[in-house]
């Protein structure tokens, strides 16, 4: 072989060999009209340091064939968008490469249906090197029969690989099957479509192939998209055939600012080294604008080859991070790839098959030949998926999503764009100068709800009393809102109600104080609420969800603007995916915590909180039964989500029968949206309480439940915020002392104080109606004198009450309350839904009386002021680990229906519901099942006869619990697996009771890792604790002295701040025992 | 075709769910001969489906002939000419032109608009020559497309009618 003096050298070499040398080539996308001008772009590109590719990138008229439109263009003097290669001819051509030099290859990049006469004037010109593909340079690009493509590239293929192999150099087709139309197609069929493509060159004499990718919408798809790639591509391409992988920087609509389109570069410059790519061809500054120019070109190689450097660095120091898991996109990458090669062993004719029968189709692609079936959409996470596959041999990974709008079309395409535009203006330039000492003591929060927030107001409070030693600077992280995080963020359903009254919620850690709102002193929910929107407000009542993210919202303005000397706080969108170890922090002389989030970046820092909030769980198995069962009969629907504002309920469709699994307060969530989301209306009913006026969209709802009702109501308010209930028996003194001896059983050993402490409560109210304050006072002191030794029995104590006055019965059980229907048998739903009417009827009667002069909301009332008192008896290990089961199994469930229950509001529209038929409850004992034989859901009570429902769909409302085992949050499992977290296990005496609660220290609540050691560098609050705390699912602090939910946020903010005081260190696992009470072992 | 197609390119339909504004046009959406783009064109006809027009979208890289042809066939009551390559007004000039000589599609209203060069130099001239060729409107770079909507509604009614005759 005599290689052409004047050809530019092998592409697959060259970038074999730079890859080799741990370096990214890099390419522009470059195409000037004038010789001259793209001879000097040419020469320009080559004499960059950096190892590049030049690019003659062709205009549109030659990509269409209009050879003479181009040339008459040229010669009047207009301008194209491109270099017209053919119109020029070969010797013009020949020159112009030439201006690359002996050492840079050139690849003509054109988008040509047909690229015959492109080929023959490049191979005349001794150019070897293209792009494109049957398939990827015809439907994205015009309106030539696929038929006709695939024949024009298999001959034009052909004719490159041998007039090459003739003058002596080696072809080379990148495959732009990895772009298509550039956005909103999921990363599966790119990477599908570049191997295909791959193949189609392979068997059509190419032996130097590229593949391709576009960035897309989530850097990590894309990584697992890339690691795919190479997957596929080491599988089916034959061994001799040369290949790389070449990213393309995203080619969708483009950030506008200088400084969002630089962010997205360095993006794809990073997703290149982390994914494994050889190859990057850049996009400018001025992408979302004009062609660029040489200089602007220019700008662009240099900053990629720089970040591509600085990301290669990184993962120098830390190998472990490796290129990422194929996961999802290789399966169906590889179920489009099986798919077409099994429709003819001529892979041109299998692609053109494949198509006509839609087993290949391009989202939003208008080509006549592409079915058109297919959509692609942009997740929550950022990820694309499928929204409609069409007949692809694909499951649709989101659920239908309505009909596609301009609105909707247009923020999609732009998303990519606006989130680097916001995001670049947002990062403040980086300090150029070398930091002063000290150095920051850097902090990273994970999760911006309610917790997270907590932190926060106490952190800026706390330093604006004393700015700390050295600073201190907070990087906040949270997918969804920072301030209300995902249960609170502000895009919700308006008629999903919190259940704490406005009054008695507040972020604040002290009241308002006449001056600014500000951490430390502000407004409750009600007080702003009053104020922000006088309208609509009902500070006497429950705030809708969006009102308190509106107001976390507000809260965190504050938090942000507060600008105390030493502490930064900076908010960042996204999710935290891993996190590991770096080496030593200059800011504790500790290995740092890198996170890397799903954006692509890594923030490092010293101290890392977690306090993310809602597990969200894997479907356990029954669940997955069931949507097995129901995708399996559409269409029949399971709907499972951990709350209300997660779950499709749009998709219920009006009138049909919608089983409801679980009456708590998810369930609550559900009708709303099903009766007052669908246009029904409430209005006052003659002779009280309320009516529903339906509008006719809503389904037949079936709820069911263990019990049989639903939440209890909960009393009407009467204790102000300073309120403090002091308890009589159930006191934490002697909880302390009890516990003091060991573990504890809940059932024997502490529930009978409880019952009695509900009980003086019940019969003193009732005393105090009777006869007077004095005779309630009276009986109390009495029992807490007489009973000292053992707890009281319920007719023990109605006995002592006796001798006051008529004080009634004693509530015998605390089961009695929640169960009503405990042992009952209905002969119809009929008996059963007037009993439950009645029931809640008197309920709701309680509850009007309130929770102070009414006796049974009274009593019930105790559970939520003693609720300190339980925690301190049952955390960190207090019970016995069958006697913890139990209390989760038990006392949990029965404690959540009396003490946790809606307003009055809601038990009122429950009744009404009930009266319009609109709401039917199946009965206690309830269960459900995937009936096969009806092909669909049904539910049946087992007290009720005649009880059993068919179901259209069944709506899951059972709130998910903590179980680190099956969370599905990356962060969480990463940290499982690496043993830096692990789950309590409550083990005494032999027993063990392993919680799926993250494992903890007392304050400031340290992990404790898998070792046992005490992780110090982390902290953890909240919901992740579960299990090792009781009733941690508190999403906001009270109004006057602080209760757990305000004092375990300044817990670690102290914790935080101390740290920032230099001192000397020592080892940071101790064995966490002393510390930790029974929760390491 | 699939029963699911939302985005038809060929036929001429009726807005589906969308509330009958006072005036429903019949637009031919149509692009330069060399302009592979079509997300611009996607964009165009669910806005203007969405507030009651029916929509001809012609997809990519159209010919002239096949504009002409079209044009004479439908006879509609307003052609969006969206082009965003950088050749829009050489694609634009002889798209204008050829409707302009044929007589049956020579009064038809006809805009323009989108990125019209590759670079913001000589805009002023594109315009006067886009004008010259027969386009009645010329909308400068990253004018928002919300214009055609004012525009088809102060349209002449007689527009509607000859599109029925
Ligand atoms: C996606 C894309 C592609 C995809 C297109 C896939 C497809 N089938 O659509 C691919 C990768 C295939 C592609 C190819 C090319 N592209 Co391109 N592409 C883009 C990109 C990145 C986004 C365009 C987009 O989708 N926008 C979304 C839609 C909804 O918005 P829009 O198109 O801007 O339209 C809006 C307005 O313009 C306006 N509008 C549009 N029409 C009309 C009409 C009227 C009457 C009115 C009032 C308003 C109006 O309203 C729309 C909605 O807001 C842009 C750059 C960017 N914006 O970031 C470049 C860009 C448009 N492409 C460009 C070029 C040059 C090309 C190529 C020629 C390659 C080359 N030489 O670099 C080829 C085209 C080949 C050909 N034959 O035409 C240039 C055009 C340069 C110019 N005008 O000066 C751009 C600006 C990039 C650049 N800076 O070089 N491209």
């Amino acid at each position: 072989m005599t290689r052409s003096p004047a050809s530019p050298p092998d592409l697959g070499s060259y970038v074999r060999a730079a890859a080799g040398a741990g370096e990214l080539v890099v390419q522009p996308r470059m195409g000037m009209a004038v010789p001259s001008e793209m001879a000097a772009g040419l020469t320009a590109v080559a004499g960059l340091a950096e190892r590049t590719v030049g690019t003659i990138t062709l205009d549109s008229y030659t990509r269409v064939g209009d050879h003479s439109a181009a040339v008459a263009a040229v010669r009047a003097g207009k301008p194209l968008n491109g270099f017209p290669l053919v119109g020029h001819g070969p010797r013009i051509t020949a020159k112009v490469a030439a201006a690359a030099g002996r050492h840079t290859p050139v690849q003509v990049r054109h988008g040509s249906a047909d690229p015959r006469a492109i080929f023959r004037t490049m191979a005349a010109a001794g150019l070897g090197t293209s792009e494109g593909g049957p398939v990827s340079y015809c439907l994205p690009y015009g309106r030539t029969p696929l038929a006709e493509s695939v024949a024009a590239w298999r001959e034009a293929t052909r004719f490159l690989a041998e007039e090459s192999r003739a003058n002596g150099i080696r072809a080379h087709l990148e495959s732009f099957g990895g772009c298509l139309l550039g956005q909103l197609c999921p990363p599966s069929l790119l990477v599908a479509m570049s191997v295909l493509e791959c193949l189609f060159f392979a068997q059509n004499g190419m032996t130097s192939v590229s593949l391709s990718y576009a960035q897309q919408t989530s850097p990590q798809q894309d990584v697992e998209a890339l690691a795919a790639l190479r997957l596929l591509a080491e599988e089916l391409l034959p061994p001799t055939v040369d290949r790389h992988v070449v990213l393309y920087t995203y080619m969708g609509v483009f950030p506008r600012s200088v400084a969002g389109a630089g962010l997205l570069l360095k993006r794809s410059a990073d997703l290149a080294v982390r994914g494994g790519a050889e190859r990057l061809i850049v996009k400018t500054e001025t992408e979302a604008h004009r062609i660029p120019t040489v200089a602007e070109n220019l700008t662009a190689l240099r900053a990629a080859a720089a970040q591509a450097r600085r990301t290669r660095r990184e993962l120098a120091d830390a190998p472990r991070e490796g290129s990422g898991e194929a996961g999802e996109v290789l399966l169906e990458a590889r179920a489009l790839i099986t798919a077409v090669l099994s429709l003819s062993d001529d892979v041109g004719t299998a692609l053109l098959r494949a198509f006509h029968r839609g087993v290949l189709d391009i989202p939003y692609c208008l080509h006549p030949d592409n079915r058109g079936a297919a959509r692609g959409t942009i997740g929550d996470d950022g990820r694309l998926r499928w929204s409609e596959v069409g007949a692809m041999p694909l499951l649709a990974t989101v659920g239908r999503s309505g009909a596609m709008t301009s609105n909707r079309l247009s923020l999609m395409l732009r998303r990519v764009a606006e989130q680097h535009d916001r995001e670049a203006s947002r990062q403040a330039p980086e300090p150029v100068a070398a930091p002063v000492a000290p150095e920051p003591l850097r902090i990273g929060l994970i999760g911006g709800g309610p917790r997270g927030l907590s932190i926060l107001e106490r952190l800026v409070a706390r330093c604006a009393e004393r700015p700390p030693a050295r600073p201190v600077e907070v990087t906040a992280v949270d997918p969804y809102c920072i301030g209300a995080g995902r249960i609170w963020r502000p895009e919700q359903s308006p008629w999903f109600l919190m259940n704490t009254p406005a009054r008695e919620v507040t972020m604040f850690s002290g009241p308002s104080d006449g001056g600014p709102a500000r951490p430390g002193a502000g407004p409750t929910l009600a007080e702003w609420w009053a104020v922000a929107d006088p309208e609509n407000a009902d500070p006497e009542g429950y705030a809708p969800r969006v009102v308190y993210g509106r107001y976390l919202r507000f809260v965190l303005g504050l938090v942000l603007d507060a600008r105390v000397p030493g502490l930064t706080i900076r908010p960042v969108k996204a999710r935290a995916l891993t996190t590991d170890r770096g080496p030593a922090g200059d800011g504790t002389g500790e290995p740092v915590h890198r996170v890397r989030l799903d954006r692509g970046d890594v923030i490092t820092v010293d101290r890392l909180v977690l306090a993310s909030g809602h597990p969200t769980n894997e479907l356990d198995e029954q669940q997955r039964e069931w949507l097995n069962f129901a995708e399996m009969h559409p269409p029949l629907r399971y709907v499972v989500g951990d709350s209300a504002a997660e779950m499709p309920l749009d998709a219920v469709p009006p009138g049909a029968t919608v089983g409801v699994l679980g009456m708590g307060l998810t369930f609550y969530d559900v009708v709303a949206a099903l009766t007052l989301g669908r246009g029904g209306r409430f209005l006052p009913a003659e002779g009280g309480g309320l009516r529903y006026l339906p509008s006719g969209r809503e389904p037949r709802i079936v709820p069911a439940s263990r019990s049989g009702i639903p939440l209890l109501t909960r009393g009407r308010n009467q204790k102000t915020a300073e309120f403090r209930y002091r308890a009589r028996l159930f006191t934490p003194e002697r909880m302390a002392a009890m516990r003091a001896s060991g573990p504890l059983d809940f059932q024997s050993q502490v529930l009978p104080w409880l019952l009695a402490e509900m009980n003086i409560v019940l019969l003193g109210t009732r005393l105090r109606h009777a006869v007077g304050p004095d005779a309630e006072r009276e009986f109390g002191e009495a029992a807490a004198a007489v009973h000292r030794e053992e707890p009281p029995s319920p007719a023990a104590l109605a006995v002592l009450a006796e001798g006051f006055g008529p004080a009634g019965e004693p509530l015998d059980a605390l089961w009695r309350l929640a169960r009503p229907f405990a042992g009952r048998r209905f002969a119809s739903p009929a008996e059963y839904r007037q009993e439950l009417a009645d029931w809640l009827r008197e309920d709701l009667a309680d509850a009007v009386l309130g929770n102070y002069e009414g006796p049974v909301k009274a009593a019930s009332d105790v559970l939520r002021d003693v609720r300190a008192t339980i925690r301190s008896v049952v955390d960190f290990g207090g019970l016995t680990p069958d006697s913890h089961r139990r209390f989760l199994a038990d006392f949990n469930p029965v404690a959540a229906v009396i003490s946790t229950g809606p307003p009055a509001q809601r038990s009122e529209q429950f009744l009404a519901l009930l009266a319009a038929g609109v709401l039917e409850p199946v009965g206690p004992a309830a269960r459900f099942r995937a009936d096969r034989d009806l092909g669909c859901f049904t539910v049946e009570s087992g007290q009720v006869e005649d009880s059993r429902v068919r179901l259209d769909a069944l709506v899951d409302a059972r709130v998910p619990s903590t179980d680190l085992r099956s969370d599905r949050d990356p962060l969480i499992r990463g940290l499982l697996a690496d043993g830096v977290i692990r789950t309590f296990v409550n083990s005494w005496a032999g027993g063990a009771f392993d919680t799926g609660g993250l494992a903890t220290t007392d304050t400031p609540f340290h992990p404790v890792r898998a070792d046992g050691g005490i992780e110090r560098t982390m902290f953890v609050l909240g919901i992740p604790s579960e299990h090792t705390r009781w009733f941690t699912q508190v999403g906001s602090g009270r109004p006057g002295p602080w209760g757990a939910f305000t004092r375990d946020a300044d817990a670690i903010a102290e914790a935080l701040l101390a740290e920032a005081a230099p001192r000397p260190r020592s080892a940071t696992a101790e064995p966490a025992g002393m510390l930790a009470g029974r929760a390491a072992r | 075709m699939s029963p699911t197609r939302t985005l038809t390119p060929y036929p001429l339909r009726p807005a589906a769910a969308a509330p009958e504004p006072a005036e429903s046009r019949r637009v031919l959406l149509t692009t330069g001969s060399s302009d592979a783009h079509t997300w611009n064109l996607v964009y165009l006809q669910l806005l203007l489906e969405e507030n009651g027009h029916s929509v001809l979208n012609l997809g990519p890289c159209v010919p002239e002939q096949l504009l002409v042809d079209t044009a004479q066939l439908t006879r509609p009551d307003l052609v969006v000419f969206s082009s965003v390559n950088g050749h829009g007004h050489l694609d634009g000039l002889r798209a204008a032109r050829a409707l302009r000589a044929e007589r049956s599609t020579s009064d038809i209203p006809l805009v323009i608009g989108g990125l019209l060069g590759i670079s913001p130099d000589g805009a002023e001239q594109r315009t006067a020559e886009l004008l010259a060729a027969g386009f009645d409107q010329v909308h400068s770079d990253g004018t928002k497309p919300d214009v055609l909507l004012s525009y088809l509604a102060q349209l002449p009614a007689t527009c509607t009618e000859r599109a029925a005759a």
